[in-house]
């Protein structure tokens, strides 16, 4: 067996870790590489996620069943198409309880979709509870901790214990002048677009490029170790 | 050989799931590849024959003949299980039935292993059935089943009451069957399929369906917490022994 396609969740319980602005980098660096991309945003409100991505933003909710097949059934459809999930603190509880009665992850992978979940560290209990309960409840996915420098250089590792092998999907701080540009919606990392934004100073232009190539590299890493953790898998259950 | 189980699933008011416990339990022996066979005495509507047509007969248990079709079949059909769904209404009276034509005796004597699953409703007046049945029933594997599965809000009795009846019959276990999601048990029901073929996304005739993932989802695991609940009352034990046990019986 082997992935045809993946789902990648971005979670974390705390507000403001920069959950959005990871789910709007992923879905530029799968649409970099040729991928059709579908972005699922599960947070009250603002909308932030369909701001910089209106052709591929579905605004979901899984508050009632209707919205859960809504969103579940979209996502182990079959069609070739990388998903993105920016999962809101608020439904982080309720989507993960839901996932785990509703068998979401092994449907997935029966259907050889991969499934990894991206979580931003932060030394608060609250988040150290859930991502143990994570990793418990779901040996089958790849989960992956990020280190979202921006938020400090503290990296936790003592608190958030690791896979063998699987090291921290890091998101280096950009230079606090340059993030004006990539948060002011229109902004696209895909690099022709990104080229074009007249209203980008060259060394701003340069400089985004350079933060871009280095999370794109750690997110090349990720891609393989989603597919490394299907061939283990494959060993080990003899599929 | 094994001798043969008759479970009979009933209660005395009308709408507390009966078909949907005869349902999963059909489900749960097909599991457990033991040969089921059912009886649905819902003439001449008959639900239960609607989920499982191969396997059920719809039969009317006040009839001799139907009687003889259920009862002298016993140990010469291939089916290791018998399951009687029994009309809302008629489980005392089937009970009194079975007194007469000396099927109880049997059971007693140990030659047939007979349960019943008693289904019981929200509210406080169905139980005093368990006090009419458990006159009758002596020794029988008794099931007291709370069937939680359409309703929201929690069983408002007594505890006090409760016990006072549930004590009546002696080794009687309870049962309780979890809340399905309402939109999962209606698919389900449009379907008319088994439960274990719409979580499997089957069709009646085992072709391939296109059910909601979800809903699939929520019948699984609710499926698993049922099952769940037979396990722990160790049903397949019950109805067929494993070799090791007889056995030790022997020995004992």
């Amino acid at each position: 067996m082997s992935f045809r396609s993946s789902i990648t969740i971005v979670a974390s319980p705390r507000p403001r870790v920069g959950k959005t602005l990871l789910a709007r980098l992923l879905a530029d660096f799968h649409q970099q590489q040729g991928r059709i991309v579908a972005t699922f945003d599960l947070n009250a409100g603002d909308k932030t996620l369909e701001h910089f991505l209106p052709e591929q933003t579905t605004t979901a909710s899984i508050r009632d069943i209707g919205g859960q097949i809504a969103l579940f059934d979209r996502l182990v459809a079959d069609e070739d198409t990388t998903k993105i999930i920016d999962l809101g603190h608020e439904s982080f509880e309720s989507f993960f309880a839901v996932t785990h009665q509703i068998g979401f992850i092994e449907e997935a992978r029966s259907r050889s979709i991969g499934v990894a979940i991206l979580f931003t560290m932060t030394p608060d209990k609250t988040s150290v509870d859930a991502y143990r309960n994570l990793r418990t409840r779901f040996s089958h996915a790849t989960l992956a901790p990020v280190h979202n420098e921006m938020l400090g250089p503290a990296q936790h590792r003592d608190k958030y214990p690791l896979a063998s092998g699987s090291p921290v999907v890091r998101i280096p701080v950009l230079a606090p002048g340059l993030r004006r540009y990539i948060e002011t919606p229109p902004f696209s990392f895909a690099n022709s677009q990104l080229a074009d934004a007249v209203d980008v100073p060259v060394s701003a232009h340069a400089e985004i490029q350079r933060w871009l190539r280095r999370i794109y590299l750690e997110f090349r890493e990720l891609d393989l170790r989603i597919l490394l953790a299907d061939l283990t898998s494959s060993i080990r259950f003899g599929y | 050989m094994a001798k043969p189980a008759v479970i009979l699933v009933g209660a005395d008011k009308g709408g507390v799931g009966k078909t949907t416990v005869a349902r999963t339990l059909i489900d749960y022996f097909g599991a457990h590849q033991t040969p089921t066979r059912a009886f649905d005495t819902e003439s001449p509507r008959g639900t239960l024959k609607r989920f499982h047509p191969e396997l059920t007969e719809v039969v009317d248990v006040t009839s001799v003949s139907d009687q003889m079709k259920i009862f002298d079949t016993l140990g010469s059909a291939d089916a290791k299980v018998t399951v009687i769904d029994v009309r809302a209404g008629l489980l005392s009276s089937t009970l009194q039935a079975l007194t007469d034509i000396g099927f109880l005796e049997s059971a007693k004597k140990g030659q047939i292993t007979f349960a019943v699953f008693h289904i019981l409703g929200p509210s406080i007046a169905s139980l005093e059935e368990i006090a009419e049945t458990a006159r009758v029933m002596g020794d029988a594997n008794y099931f007291l089943v709370k069937n939680f599965i359409n309703n929201t809000t929690f069983f408002d009795w007594d505890p006090a009451t409760y016990n006072a009846y549930f004590k009546r019959i002696k080794g009687a276990e309870e049962i309780s069957i979890p809340k399905l999601n309402e939109m999962a048990y209606e698919q389900v029901e449009v379907a008319s399929v088994p439960f274990v073929s719409f979580v499997g996304n089957k069709g009646a005739k085992n072709e391939a369906a296109n059910y909601s993932f979800v809903l699939r989802g929520y019948v699984r695991h609710w499926l698993g917490n049922v099952w769940g609940e037979y396990d722990r009352v160790k049903l397949v034990d019950l109805v067929a022994p494993k070799m090791e046990s007889n056995v030790r019986q022997a020995a004992g």
